[in-house]
């Protein structure tokens, strides 16, 4: 009744403005007023160390976010207009998470401060309003770090590899040690929409998940600059309609790649179609237009918009962080499974702390699980074993007990509903 | 980009303030690259992209959390193309219409109840338009976004791109190789979206640190100047979002990679 009397008011508010603009619009000959204009600076221009770092590796598009900020500083100083609100967040949104057996640390990647942050394993936020200091964070311009939300680190080195999902299209790699506004060791210049990151250690090779135009690009470990795959898995029939999480079982030599079914050839009009979201498995061989060897698929596997994963080569169970779910899924024999299968174990429920999971890391030596939430500024870690809804053996908080993040990810539109007065931001 | 969802805030919230609703999940079919949104303030609905897809999404006003549309335009009939090119939509909710651009160079009218694997009701295209809406190379590429004056039965169509261009003004109804009707000469550098207000013949965008409000002209080439208001947004990216809200006269800008959204009082776009 109540939304029916408002769009009864909005037809009459949109007749009005009609009228209004008979009536009151300005003559054609009146111009607009010129009233002050201040000379803002946006061509890119980067503090001359980390330009000439990037233009070694060939790479020009560094942020420049600090200049941004400088520059905006400086114009509402003399007197541009300032906002009278805004909506963000202030906390970090961590998107991915890895593990550093040889450092017993945890590093959780940020995807709306542009950061990465290194914490203690046994780091556990106790109080409600607590958070917990991170031991080093890894943030600013020189960095490179934007939308980055797949993260891998180098058993071996401890080196940190992190990737992008927009507008950066860098793999950047860090060493262990690395802290504050510090230039990457190396970037790699990726394709376009790349999401998440694996290693195949026998080989030496990352996995890449690019969601679109689909495919997984094979990089050498040690790939740097403009050097090109080493192959690519892509094609009509490799099922891979807009992949996001990635993990590698290099016991069995297979690929397990989940796909969220949105389907098109961008060069053809009309192909757009839907498909259910799965896990497609493929050889770790692979490479052009492969089909996968069989698919975990239907409404039994409980996949919504899955993200990160992990396979724990001891069990042969695969993790699945199920962002809408609100909980890891866990396939028994995912070596050999196919079809529409129940996950043996799910993670879930008000105890677990679990809100938009979306990063995974193993600690095989430990026996644990951990998670990062995207929509709660949170690390939580559980027994490997966990079933259910079971709370977290510690907690890693970056924000308040009771935070909800915005989850923004690049906030490139919106528009304004007139009738509730709310205002309608898209990822 | 890793979460698609469409967050819905009230107008006041300010920083922290945590969305009143989502939309999100497989059954909403929404994916990334979401570069344009529409409110259809008559109807009570959204309409919106689904690019990775190439269809077009409308959900009621107030849908919430994993809800599915009410509508979607997808299929061989729908000359849909293109992904970053497919980012961008509009609603004439007056006329009943949704408008999408596309990379090769025409401007699709849907009806608005549209459902399914339908062709568009007219398709503006071919060389006396002008229209040159971008190209979609390997994935990447965009589109203009497209506004409509109900008023004044205009359609607005920037053309050049981030680095700025004219803009043409078309009769609403334009089909097939029609030329526009006037023009602003411009440059209009603009971000994924500008917005219009018909009562004034206002256009507005935001671009270097301003937002500048142009006149639309209805017939011939408007060589005048924008007003130009400086806004800085500090961390952003040249693909910023801006919306109107008429009543408080305020602009609402996304400022992309800010990850902010922030609005400013202008009561100039409305004057």
């Amino acid at each position: 009744m109540h939304i029916k009397r408002m769009k009864t008011g909005w037809a009459i508010l949109a007749l009005s403005l009609i009228v209004m603009g008979m009536l009151a619009a300005p003559l054609p000959e009146r111009s607009p007023r010129l009233v002050s204009v201040l000379h803002l600076p946006v061509e890119l221009n980067m503090c001359e160390p980390t330009l000439m770092a990037a233009l070694q590796q060939g790479i020009r598009d560094l942020p420049n976010a600090e200049q941004q900020e400088r520059e905006a500083k400086a114009a509402r100083s003399a007197g541009a207009r300032i906002p009278m609100r805004t909506i963000r967040d202030t906390a970090p949104t961590y998107s991915a998470i890895a593990y550093d057996a040889n450092s017993d640390e945890v590093i959780l990647q940020d995807n709306n401060l542009w950061s990465y942050r290194v914490f203690d394993r046994l780091d556990n936020t106790l109080g409600p309003d607590e958070t917990t200091k991170p031991k080093r964070i890894v943030q600013g311009d020189k960095t490179a770090l934007q939308f980055n939300n797949g993260l891998y680190v180098d058993p071996q080195s401890g080196d940190i590899f992190s990737v992008e999902s927009d507008t950066g299209d860098k793999m950047v790699r860090f060493p262990r040690e690395a802290n504050g506004n510090v230039s990457p060791k190396s970037i790699l210049h990726t394709p376009h929409r790349v999401y998440n990151i694996a290693a195949d250690e026998v080989k030496r090779e990352f996995f890449v998940t690019v969601e679109f135009p689909p495919e997984v690009v094979i990089y050498s470990k040690d790939a740097s600059a403009e050097d090109q795959p080493l192959r690519r898995i892509a094609g009509d029939n490799t099922g891979l309609d807009a992949p996001h999480g990635i993990t590698v079982d290099d016991k069995n030599r297979l690929l397990f790649v989940n796909t969220w079914g949105h389907h098109s050839n961008f060069r053809i009009a009309g192909t757009g179609k839907y498909l259910p979201p799965a896990i497609q498995v493929y050889s770790l061989d692979a490479s052009g237009d492969a089909k996968p060897l069989r698919a975990i698929t239907g409404d039994k596997t409980l996949l919504n918009w899955p993200a990160a994963m992990k396979f724990d080569p001891d069990s042969g169970d695969l993790y699945v962080a199920n962002d809408i779910g609100q909980d890891i899924l866990v396939f028994a024999n995912a070596s050999t499974v196919h079809g529409d299968v129940a996950p043996a174990r799910v993670i879930k429920g008000p105890q677990t702390r679990l809100r938009n999971p979306t990063g995974l890391a193993l600690d095989r030596k430990h026996q644990e699980l951990w998670v990062s939430n995207l929509g709660n500024a949170s690390a939580t870690v559980y027994p490997l074993m966990a079933n259910g809804d079971v709370p977290p053996l510690r907690i890693i908080r970056s924000a308040e007990e009771s935070k909800r993040s915005l989850n923004f990810g690049r906030t490139a539109a919106v528009t304004y509903d007139a009738i509730r007065q709310e205002i309608l931001v898209p990822n | 980009m890793n979460h698609p969802q469409i967050a819905v805030f009230a107008r006041l919230a300010k920083e922290d303030t945590p969305y009143l609703r989502s939309i999100e999940g497989q059954r909403s079919l929404l994916g990334r690259t979401m570069h344009d949104i529409a409110f259809d303030n008559i109807h009570d609905e959204i309409a919106v992209t689904s690019p990775l897809a190439q269809a077009i999404l409308s959900f009621r006003g107030a849908a919430n959390g994993e809800e599915a549309p009410l509508r979607v335009i997808q299929g061989d009939k729908t000359q849909i193309k293109g992904v970053g090119a497919t980012g961008k939509v509009s609603i004439d909710p007056v006329n009943n219409e949704i408008l999408l651009a596309t990379p090769d160079q025409t401007i699709l009218t849907f009806d608005r109840l549209a459902n399914g694997n339908v062709p568009p009701k007219r398709v503006l295209g071919g060389l006396a338009t002008q229209l040159y809406l971008g190209e979609q190379n390997t994935g990447g590429g965009n589109v203009p976004c497209l506004r409509v004056d109900p008023i004044h039965n205009l359609l607005i169509v920037p053309v050049g791109g981030y680095g700025g261009g004219r803009v043409l003004i078309f009769d609403r109804t334009a089909s097939g190789n029609t030329p526009p009707k006037a023009f602003i000469k411009g440059p209009v550098r603009m971000g994924n979206q500008f917005e219009i207000y018909p009562p004034t013949l206002r256009l507005v965008t935001h671009t270097r640190g301003n937002i500048e409000i142009w006149r639309i002209p209805e017939r011939g080439e408007s060589a005048e100047p924008p007003l130009k208001i400086p806004a800085p947004l500090g961390r952003q990216s040249n693909d910023i979002g801006i919306v109107l809200d008429p009543i408080h006269k305020e602009v609402i800008i996304a400022t992309a990679a800010g990850n902010n959204i922030m609005t400013f009082s202008v009561p100039e776009v409305f004057e």
